[in-house]
């Protein structure tokens, strides 16, 4: 029930898709198209010389050695030698080739996918799992890592030798041909069959790894509520599920692959029979000599190995295929938060008029028809029930979605004009959802501004008055704060998200709870900093605590996605409605 | 991680015990497939020798050249059926090992002490029980396979010396080399993958961090930070990408090549000798072809031993995981808690029971790193049925109580008892279903909303569950959702707001129906407004249930009997709020300079202070 099913019914891509993602990833691999040639052309030198092999043996046999002449079955031999030579160094070059071609793409592919992603609103990480994202950046991409190093070439010398075998069966004797052509329609139909089967069962095995993964993922996430609630035993036994459907569908795999090996095995030597027995018949009917039987049987017996590798192949080229669709799907996906045109200016009021907004996935509004104007250097405190869209209204204002009506605007220019990167530099949102990525926290403080050195990020903390807290760890703000920030409190952590902002001088600075894991006496501080940092700055808090809305300009406050008021404290205490009713509740939950 | 031990031979010798007991309970179907492998073998091995025969008697003889290729196409199809069986065997039996391996690698994680899971990092985890045991994997497959392989090598070898020594010889002088180069291939190849893989990694890391961290990433404009991160891991791994495909241009054409050189010194040796006629045409092919059987299962010889070496690698890396002996475990002779007097305990219904749940803490100490003291000679001591807040600045130690209460650590000194009975001596199950826990990061999983709400419990009736999230104050915005209680969650739950997360959480612990509850901060998103209903709520949840509320602010603290402020590890006040704002500096530090706003906020409205 957990599942992830990363894979879905898009993988089964029909023959013409399929064409289409080739095509794609034809245009998009252009400019390797010199190298790739290379290696074309080094893989068929190569092939060519291990077809040679029969050939001379042919030659070493019919004029050496049945005319027992010593001399041609020493120019075979030197020739054999010559040929081997030429094959194992343009064998050696084709592997480099191919190699710089194909990784040269993998990390295009990987730059331009990721850039892509980062473009993308929030809603679109919304729609998309995380575990989801990462999978398509590395198990996708991997996927075809494979088909770059070794897969490509040997699909091209296998078709090469193939055709190559073909024709020089024919040259050497029409008639053994037909041997050649007895047992390759069986082949045919099988490997059709097997594929079919066998792409089935690998994608069954795909989504079955998938959700094993999650399953796993989120038991390892989840472990401390899972201790907590003593579920051990039942978060194994569901795992344990998953588990073994993933090994039933490794089965089932196995069972509808495993007759093409053997049949392509016996195939192979079922030709080579056929070849002793028609190629006997012949001969004694003087048709062909000794030597094109023998030659025509060591080339049958080259020719099922490349048709297995082919076969197999197939799976890798499938599955390759899927994930280029899929990455290619994310590429597509033009990003609804586009990039504008306009430079944001310096300073300016905060308009927001007439916005009404709706997540993709829920159906009502959460916030409509609101319409606040926040001059510049005010400071709104946004209050409201859970669930009422304050977060909301903060992440618009920061343009991580777009409102789906009215308009959004900072010093006149609407949002949606403006180019993201002067947008992210004039509003700085410190998300409701703090995170801590695994690093100092130096490094997490400095996510805010990259190029910042140690006394900056020094000074960010000491800003907000949590500097000496820090300094007291042993290793300062070089304590490494573990995945999510486990190795501090959760006022600690606020603590760092909340330096960040220090860290950042934007004309306006959206804080979502911020510091509702703070102590209130820690608070004040934090607070008092903040004020001081932010002089002339446009803030806009969202909170709960009534300390801190007390200090705002304005205060709005939001009621089912609807603006109800908006006021200063003294005015909304006037007009006696809800925020009169807030701020009740607020003293009599003071114990007296 | 745990201390990086010595590799010692002892350690050697654990490290395969683990796949030998897990291969010994497999020991039937391995020895089918490896019998199945020895039958092919036969099969393969027939194919040349008839071949041979079939060109001197069938070809250049003229007899019966169709019962010999009858023979061969007989042998053929032998062979074809027993590779097939053999393969699927093979896969199979490796498939379970991999498959039981990984259960006992997620039961023992799950199992493993907290402590453990703050150092060690998810996708390390991960890849113990994906890529590692694909490596494990891989190597048994190779099991049944290498050993008839290895009686291919031996018996083509004696039939090939017995028909003819020195061409045997010629023939296959090249092939241990073949043989070498696979393992000087698979040696060198394998750091070469393991950096490529490292590179890998570290990019997934990049890519996971942006995905789950893109709320702050986009909030401070980072993305071309990210950007930067990636394309340095992208380079990273097409330069080392290119390191190990320079070391296959080096050894896969020479171990392709390789064997042809045994193949023209049976031509040019076998052609002489059949010109002085001591060697037949058909011996010559026959050289030939066996020559070329031996190829494949000696390149996979190599590469065996090289698969051997990694998977003793993987299996180290697990057993590090196996080995790490979870330090929070059972007692060996549970003791049971106290139940309720038996009186009145028909109705069930735990009002009307006499009272359980005294929770004490007697003079514990406990750090998270030995050097830096988090709880110094705590005290604190708490009747059944009451409830408590904690109050303290950040970082001082409070959640720490709650995690040393269900025992996610242990303490150092000191005791900490449950009704009279020290938690030790609960069994662990016991312990955390008495104890019922709101932490302060809310994670929802990602399912339904009943079934997080029914995590301790999914048993429960919908009843049950609607119950509790009433008392959570959480059934109004539930029944909005677009499927009300079979709405699935996104990740973490990031689709509800924060407050509705903590709801959500709080219902969950409600269900549990534990005896005694702990709160960490687990309003903090909660508006006041809503704070105050949900206040009666919980009172209902509260009456007669031991309850330890960490809170900030006054509407929760007011929630609880009496409070208790925690300074630096320690309680260092006791006593009504009141009591506390009146006598306690300290107490007044933490929250005083609040209480003032709030009461000069809300003065004009009338509420007036004594
Ligand atoms: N990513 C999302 N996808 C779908 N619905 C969402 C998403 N985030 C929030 N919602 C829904 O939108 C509504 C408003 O959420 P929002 O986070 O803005 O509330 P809030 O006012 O910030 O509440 P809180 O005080 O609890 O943080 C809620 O009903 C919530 O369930
Ligand atoms: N897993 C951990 N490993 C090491 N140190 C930790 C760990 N968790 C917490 N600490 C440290 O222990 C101290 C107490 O942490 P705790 O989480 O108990 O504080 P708290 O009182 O709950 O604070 P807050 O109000 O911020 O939640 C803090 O200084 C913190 O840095
Ligand atoms: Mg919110
Ligand atoms: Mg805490």
């Amino acid at each position: 029930m957990w599942g992830m099913n990363a894979i879905e019914e898009e993988d089964r891509l029909d023959a013409d898709a399929a064409k289409q993602v080739m095509r794609r990833a034809a245009r998009m691999a252009a400019p390797f198209k010199r190298t790739v040639l290379s290696a074309i052309g080094f893989s068929a030198i190569t092939t060519l010389g291990l077809l040679m092999g029969p050939v001379i043996v042919r030659y070493g046999i019919d004029d050496g050695i049945k005319p027992a002449d010593s001399g041609t079955l020493r120019t075979a031999v030197i020739a054999y030698i010559i040929v081997v030579s030429i094959a194992y160094v343009s064998s050696r070059q084709q592997y480099i080739f191919i190699n710089r071609a194909g990784e040269g793409f993998l990390r295009l592919l990987r730059i331009r996918v990721f850039g892509h992603i980062q473009k993308q609103s929030l809603a679109f990480f919304d729609r998309n799992k995380s575990g989801v994202l990462v999978a398509r950046m590395t198990a996708d991409i991997e996927s075809m890592a494979e088909l770059v190093q070794w897969g490509l070439l040997q699909f091209v010398s296998a078709a090469l030798l193939l055709t190559f075998s073909f024709i020089l069966l024919l040259i050497l004797s029409w008639q053994l041909t037909i041997v050649a052509l007895l047992v390759m329609p069986v082949i045919v139909i099988a490997s059709r069959k097997f594929q079919r089967d066998s792409n089935a069962a690998y994608l069954d095995v795909r989504d079955n790894v998938g959700s094993n993964l999650s399953t796993l993922q989120e038991g390892i996430t989840g472990v401390r509520v899972i201790q907590a609630y003593a579920r051990e035993p039942e978060q194994t036994r569901r795992f344990e599920e998953s588990n073994r459907g993933l090994f039933r569908s490794h089965l089932h795999s196995l069972r509808v692959s495993t007759w093409f090996f053997g049949l392509v095995e016996a195939s192979g030597v079922i030709a080579s029979a056929l070849a002793i027995g028609i190629g006997g018949w012949l001969v004694n009917r003087g048709d062909v000599t000794v030597g094109t039987a023998i030659a025509v049987l060591l080339l049958l017996a080259q020719l099922f190995e490349p048709v297995q590798q082919l076969s197999q192949l197939y799976n890798t080229v499938q599955s390759s295929t899927a994930a280029l669709d899929k990455l290619f799907g994310i590429l597509d996906t033009t990003p609804d938060v586009a990039d504008g045109e306009l430079a944001l200016p310096a300073s300016g009021a905060v308009a927001v008029s007439g916005v009404g907004f709706r997540y993709p996935e829920t159906e009502s509004l959460v916030l409509d028809d609101v319409s606040i104007t926040v001059a510049n250097g005010e400071r709104l405190a946004v209050v409201g029930a859970t669930g009422s869209g304050k977060s909301t209204l903060a992440k618009l204002m920061a343009r991580l979605y777009d409102p789906t009506a009215g308009t959004i605007t900072f010093g006149g220019v609407d949002l949606r004009d403006a180019t993201i990167g002067s947008l992210r530099q004039r509003v700085v949102v410190v998300p409701q959802e703090g995170f801590l990525f695994g690093g100092t926290i130096a490094d997490n403080v400095r996510v805010a501004r990259a190029d910042a050195s140690d006394g900056d990020v020094r000074a960010a903390l000491d800003a907000i008055g949590a500097l000496d807290r820090f300094e007291q760890f042993e290793e300062g703000i070089h304590t490494e704060v573990r995945e999510r920030g486990s190795r501090l409190s959760a006022g600690e952590r606020q603590l760092v998200s909340l330096a960040r902002a220090a860290l950042v001088d934007p004309a306006v600075l959206v804080l979502d709870e911020a510091t509702s894991n703070l102590d209130p006496g820690t608070e004040v501080i934090v607070e008092h900093a903040l004020e001081s940092l932010m002089g002339s700055r446009t803030t806009i808090v969202v909170a709960h605590r009534l300390s801190t809305i007390r200090r705002a300009d304005r205060i709005a406050v939001i009621d089912a996605g609807k603006l109800a008021e908006l006021g200063t404290h003294d005015e909304l205490l006037a007009i006696n409605g809800r925020y009169a009713k807030l701020a009740n509740a607020w003293a009599s939950s003071q114990p007296n | 991680m745990t201390e990086t031990r010595s590799d010692t031979r002892s350690d050697t010798r654990s490290r395969w015990a683990l796949l030998r007991t897990t291969l010994a309970t497999q020991r039937r179907n391995l020895t089918i497939a490896t019998l199945i492998g020895l039958l092919w073998m036969c099969g393969k091995v027939a194919v040349p020798w008839l071949v041979g025969i079939g060109i001197d008697r069938g070809i250049e003889a003229d007899d019966r050249v169709w019962l010999w290729s009858g023979l061969v196409a007989a042998a053929g199809v032998a062979s074809g059926i027993f590779t097939a069986f053999r393969r699927y065997y093979a896969f199979r039996e490796a498939r379970w090992t991999e498959t039981k391996l990984r259960e006992q690698l997620f039961g023992h994680i799950l199992r493993l002490h907290i402590g453990y899971h703050d150092r060690s990092q998810t996708g390390q985890l991960m890849s113990r029980s994906s890529s590692d045991l694909q490596q494990i994997q891989a190597f048994v497959v190779m099991i049944p396979i290498t050993l008839s392989n290895l009686a291919m090598v031996i018996s083509v070898t004696v039939i090939l010396a017995l028909t003819n020594p020195l061409l045997t010889v010629v023939a296959l002088a090249p092939l241990p080399l073949v043989n070498f180069a696979g393992r000087r291939f698979s040696s060198s190849i394998h750091p070469a993958v393991q950096a490529v893989q490292q590179e890998q990694a570290e990019l997934a890391t990049v890519v996971e961090e942006t995905v789950s961290g893109v709320r702050v990433i986009k909030g401070f404009g980072a993305e071309s930070v990210q950007s930067a991160k990636l394309e340095v891991e992208a380079d990273d791994i097409r330069r080392a990408s290119i390191d190990a495909a320079k070391i296959r241009a080096k050894y896969l054409p020479a171990i392709e090549l390789l064997p042809q050189i045994g193949l023209i010194g049976v031509l040019g040796v076998g052609g002489l000798q059949v010109i002085d006629g001591t060697l037949t045409l058909g011996e010559l092919v026959s050289f030939n072809i066996y020559v070329a059987l031996l190829v494949a299962p000696l390149r996979m010889l190599g590469m065996t031993i090289a698969w051997g070496q990694r998977a003793a690698a993987a299996l180290k890396r697990i057993n590090e995981v196996l080995d790490t002996v979870p330090l929070i475990t059972d007692p060996e002779q549970p003791t049971a808690l106290p139940t309720a007097q038996t009186g009145s305990a028909q109705t069930g219904s735990p009002q009307r029971c006499a009272p359980m749940g005294a929770v004490r803490f007697d003079r514990v100490e406990f750090g998270y790193d030995d050097d830096l003291p988090v709880l110094k000679n705590f005290n604190l001591e708490l009747a059944a049925g009451q409830s408590i807040a904690l109050v303290g600045g950040t970082g001082s130690g409070k959640s720490t109580v709650a995690r040393l209460l269900i025992r996610f650590y242990d303490a150092e000194a000191g005791s900490i008892t449950i009704d009279g009975v020290p938690i030790g001596d609960l069994a662990l199950h016991e312990l955390r279903r008495a104890v019922g826990v709101v932490f302060e990061d809310t994670l929802l999983f990602h399912d339904s909303v009943a079934a997080n709400i029914a995590f301790a419990d999914p048993a429960a009736s919908h009843d049950a569950i609607e119950r509790a999230a009433r008392l959570a104050g959480a059934h109004d915005f539930i029944v909005g959702l677009p499927d009300a209680y079979e709405t699935e969650l996104g990740e973490r739950g990031y689709s509800l707001s924060g407050g509705q997360r903590q709801r959500i959480a709080i219902a969950r612990a409600i269900l549990a129906d534990p005896r005694i509850l702990v709160l960490d901060d687990a309003t903090s998103a909660v508006d006041p407004s809503k704070e105050h209903e949900i206040r009666s709520a919980m009172s209902t949840v509260m009456d007669g249930r031991t309850t330890i509320v960490i809170a900030h602010r006054p509407g929760t603290i007011a929630l609880a009997d009496t409070v208790a402020l925690v300074d630096e590890g320690r309680v260092i006040a006791t006593g009504t709020h009141d009591h506390l704002l009146a006598t306690d500096a300290r107490y007044r530090e933490v929250l005083a300079a609040m209480s003032d706003a709030d009461r000069a906020a809300a003065g004009p409205t009338g509420s007036g202070r004594s």
